[in-house]
C-alpha cells in the first residue's frame, strides 16, 4: 500500500465532490474517495447511472472543484495548480467523452479539431501542424480525407476516434475515459476498445476506464474499482473482483450480467427499492437498506474499505459471509472455467 | 452544416426567396432615390396640396402617387424617408444585436452570479416602457436620428441577450465545451472560437425579425413626433400627417401605410425563411 503510494501516477485522498442544492442541502456525489491508478495500468471504474463515476473523472480533470480532499500527480498536488501547471497538466491528463455526437464541435471541421491541442500548446504551426495532424489521424486510423469533414458528417466510431485522437495529441500519460463506447453500436465498441488497448501500449498510457458495462470493463482493466452512491464498496485486481466478489453490491452487480451458457443453474441477486438519494445521506452503510445481507449493525455503523486479501479492498463488515453464500455460484464458476 | 447544403436550402425556401427580393428591391429603390428623383422632398409648391395621384399618366415626371397637404411629392418624400427609416432600423438592429450578443454570452458561458447580475438587469430595462423612455430623451435632448437610435437601442438588445443567453447555455454543457477546457483553451477563446459559431444563426434569426419590428417602432415615435425632425420625411411622420386628410385624401396616408406594411413583411419571410434554412431540425 504504502509503496503503491509512491509510485502511483495519479492519487486521490478523501476526495469529496458536494453538489449545494439551494433549500435541500448537499448532494454527496463523490464521498470520501481514495485511490490510486499506477503508471500503465487501467483503472475500471463501475456502478450504476447516477453513483458518481463521471463526477470522479471529472473532478480529476478539474472541470469541478473538489469540495474536500487531495489530488497527487506523480506524488505532486494538483488540487489548486497555478495557471502554468494546469497548462502543463493538460498535456499529460486527458479524457475520453461519452458521446461522441455532443464532443464533436459541429461547426468545425475534422482538422480543425485536431489541430487545437497543438495551436494551444503553441506546439506547431503551418505546414507541421498540418503534418503533425494527418499523423495523428493516421495513429488512430481515421483516413485523411476524414480531416476535411464535419462530425455530423462522420459514423459514431469515426467520431470517437477524433476524440480519442484528440486527447492523444499532446502524448498524455493519464487519460479518463467516461464511458467512451456506452453510446456506440455494439459491432464499433469492439474496434475502439481494441484502438484504447493498442494505443495504451504503444504509448504506456494509464486509464481510468469509466463504465457500466462490465463486460467491456473486465476486457480492458488490470483493476476494478465498484462504486455506489459516491463511495467505493469494493476495489481489486479485474480477475480477483469478478472471480472472489465480496461486497453484496458487486455480488448483485455482477449476477446480472447476462451470459450464454446453457443448463447451468443461475441465481441471481435482484435488488430491491430504489437507489436511497444521494442528499444529505443517513450514517450507515449506504447500500444496507437495499442489501440482501444487511443486518441491524450495518444500518448504523460507516463501513470502510478495508484490506482483506492482498490488493483486494471490501467496505463490508460480513464480507466472509458472503464469500460463504456465493461460493460455487454459476457466474463465479463461468470465471473460473475461462481462466483454467 | 456546410456551405453548399446552406445554398441549396435556401433556393428551395419560398420564404426566404420572397423575403429577401422584397427587401432588396425596397432598399435599392430608396437608396437610389436621389439618382432619379424628380422633386425636392422638403420644399412646399401650395398649388400641388392635396394633389390627386397622376399614377404613370406623365410617366416618372409627374407626381405619381399625388401630393401630400403642404404640395410635396409623395413618392419622393417615400423614398426618402425609406432610406432614413431603414438606416435607423439598421443602426439599431447592429447595436442592439452586438450588445444583446455580449451580454448574452457572458450570461449563458459563465452563469452563476455573472447570470444573475445581468438577467436581473434586463429585467429592469424590461420593466422601462420604450415610448416613455422615448418622450423624456426627446424631452431632455430634442428629437433626432441620433436620439431615436439611442432610445429604441437602450430597449431592444435585451431579446437579443435572452435568445443569446438561452442557446449558449444550452452549449456550455455540450462535451465538447468541456473537451475545450480539458485542452487547456483559455474562456475567452473558447467564447469566441466554441460558442459563438453556434449561436450565429439563432442570433441572425432574431435580428432579422427584430428590423420589421425596429421599422415599426420608428414609424410609431415619428407618428408621435419623437423621431425625425420636420420637415424631413419619415413613413410615421407622414401618416401622422396625413391622417386629418383621410377622408379627402386618402392616397397621403394609404402609400406610407402600405410601403410601412411590404417592408415589415418582408423582413418576417426573410427571418422565418432564415429559422427553416437555419435549424437543423428541419430536415429537407
Amino acid at each position: 500500500m504504502e509503496n503503491n503510494k509512491k509510485n502511483a501516477l495519479l492519487r486521490t485522498e478523501n476526495l469529496k465532490e458536494y453538489f449545494k442544492i439551494s433549500g435541500k442541502g448537499y448532494l454527496h456525489a463523490v464521498d470520501n474517495i481514495s485511490l490510486e491508478i499506477m503508471p500503465n495500468e487501467t483503472l475500471g471504474l463501475v456502478g450504476e447511472s447516477g453513483c458518481g463515476k463521471s463526477t470522479v473523472g471529472n473532478t480529476l480533470m478539474r472541470l469541478l472543484k473538489p469540495t474536500n480532499g487531495k489530488i497527487f500527480y506523480k506524488g505532486e498536488d494538483i488540487t489548486n495548480p497555478s495557471k502554468k501547471k494546469k497548462l502543463e497538466l493538460t498535456k499529460k491528463m486527458q479524457m475520453v467523452f461519452q458521446d461522441p455526437y455532443s464532443s464533436l464541435n459541429p461547426r468545425k471541421t475534422i482538422r480543425s479539431i485536431l489541430s487545437e491541442p497543438f495551436l494551444i500548446n503553441k506546439a506547431a504551426s503551418g505546414i507541421e501542424l498540418e503534418e503533425k495532424v494527418n499523423a495523428l489521424a493516421k495513429r488512430v486510423g481515421l483516413e485523411e480525407y476524414v480531416l476535411g469533414q464535419f462530425p455530423h458528417e462522420l459514423d459514431g466510431g469515426k467520431r470517437q476516434m477524433v476524440g480519442i485522437a484528440r486527447a492523444l495529441a499532446m502524448n498524455p500519460e493519464f487519460i479518463v475515459c467516461d464511458e467512451p463506447v456506452s453510446a456506440l453500436d455494439v459491432s464499433v465498441q469492439a474496434t475502439i476498445i481494441n484502438l484504447l488497448i493498442d494505443m495504451q501500449k504503444e504509448m504506456k498510457l494509464s486509464y481510468l476506464f469509466i463504465s457500466h458495462d462490465l463486460s467491456v470493463v473486465r476486457h480492458i482493466s488490470d483493476r476494478v474499482a465498484v462504486m455506489y452512491l459516491g463511495q467505493i464498496v469494493e476495489i481489486a485486481k479485474t480477475d480477483t473482483i469478478f472471480s472472489n466478489t465480496l461486497h453484496p453490491y458487486s455480488v448483485a452487480l455482477l449476477s446480472a450480467v447476462p451470459k450464454i451458457q446453457f443448463g447451468q443453474e443461475e441465481e441471481r441477486i435482484v435488488l430491491t427499492g430504489d437507489v436511497p438519494s444521494p442528499m444529505n445521506p443517513k450514517p450507515g452503510c449506504r447500500f444496507a437498506p437495499r442489501c440482501w445481507m444487511a443486518c441491524e449493525e450495518c444500518k448504523n455503523k460507516d463501513q470502510h474499505l478495508a484490506e482483506v486479501e492482498d490488493g483486494h479492498y471490501v467496505a463490508c463488515m460480513r464480507w466472509r459471509e458472503v464469500r460463504e453464500k456465493t461460493a460455487g455460484q454459476a457466474w463465479k464458476k463461468g470465471i473460473e472455467v475461462e481462466h483454467e | 452544416m456546410s456551405r453548399k447544403d446552406f445554398i441549396r436550402r435556401m433556393r428551395k425556401s419560398k420564404l426566404f426567396i420572397i423575403g429577401l427580393a422584397g427587401i432588396l428591391a425596397i432598399a435599392l429603390l430608396c437608396f437610389l432615390s436621389p439618382l432619379f428623383a424628380q422633386f425636392n422632398p422638403t420644399k412646399s409648391e401650395l398649388s400641388n396640396r392635396l394633389l390627386e395621384p397622376e399614377w404613370f399618366s406623365k410617366g416618372l415626371g409627374g407626381h405619381v402617387f399625388g401630393c401630400d397637404s403642404m404640395g410635396r411629392d409623395v413618392l419622393t418624400r417615400l423614398l426618402i424617408g425609406g432610406r432614413t427609416s431603414l438606416l435607423i432600423a439598421f443602426s439599431v438592429v447592429i447595436i442592439t444585436t452586438l450588445i444583446g450578443l455580449v451580454i448574452g454570452l457572458l450570461a449563458g458561458y459563465y452563469g452563476g452570479v455573472m447570470d444573475l447580475m445581468l438577467m436581473r438587469v434586463c429585467d429592469i430595462m424590461m420593466a422601462l416602457p420604450t415610448l416613455l423612455l422615448a418622450i423624456c430623451v426627446v424631452a431632455v435632448m430634442g428629437a433626432s436620428v441620433t436620439n431615436l437610435v439611442v432610445v429604441l437601442s437602450i430597449t431592444g438588445w435585451i431579446m437579443v441577450a435572452r435568445v443569446v443567453r438561452s442557446t449558449v447555455m444550452t452549449i456550455r454543457n455540450s462535451e465538447y465545451i468541456k473537451a475545450a477546457i480539458v485542452l487547456g483553451i483559455p474562456n475567452y477563446k473558447i467564447i469566441f472560437k466554441e460558442v459563438l459559431p453556434n449561436v450565429v444563426s439563432p442570433v441572425i434569426i432574431t435580428a432579422t425579425q427584430a428590423f420589421g419590428g425596429m421599422i415599426l417602432t420608428e414609424a410609431s415615435m415619428s407618428f408621435l413626433g419623437l423621431g425625425v425632425p420636420a420637415p424631413a420625411p419619415s413613413w410615421g411622420a407622414m401618416i401622422s400627417d396625413g391622417r386629418e386628410y383621410i377622408a379627402t385624401a386618402p392616397w397621403v396616408v394609404i402609400v406610407p401605410g402600405i410601403a410601412l406594411m411590404l417592408v415589415v413583411l418582408a423582413f418576417n419571410f426573410l427571418g422565418d425563411g432564415l429559422n427553416d434554412i437555419m435549424n437543423p431540425k428541419n430536415k429537407d
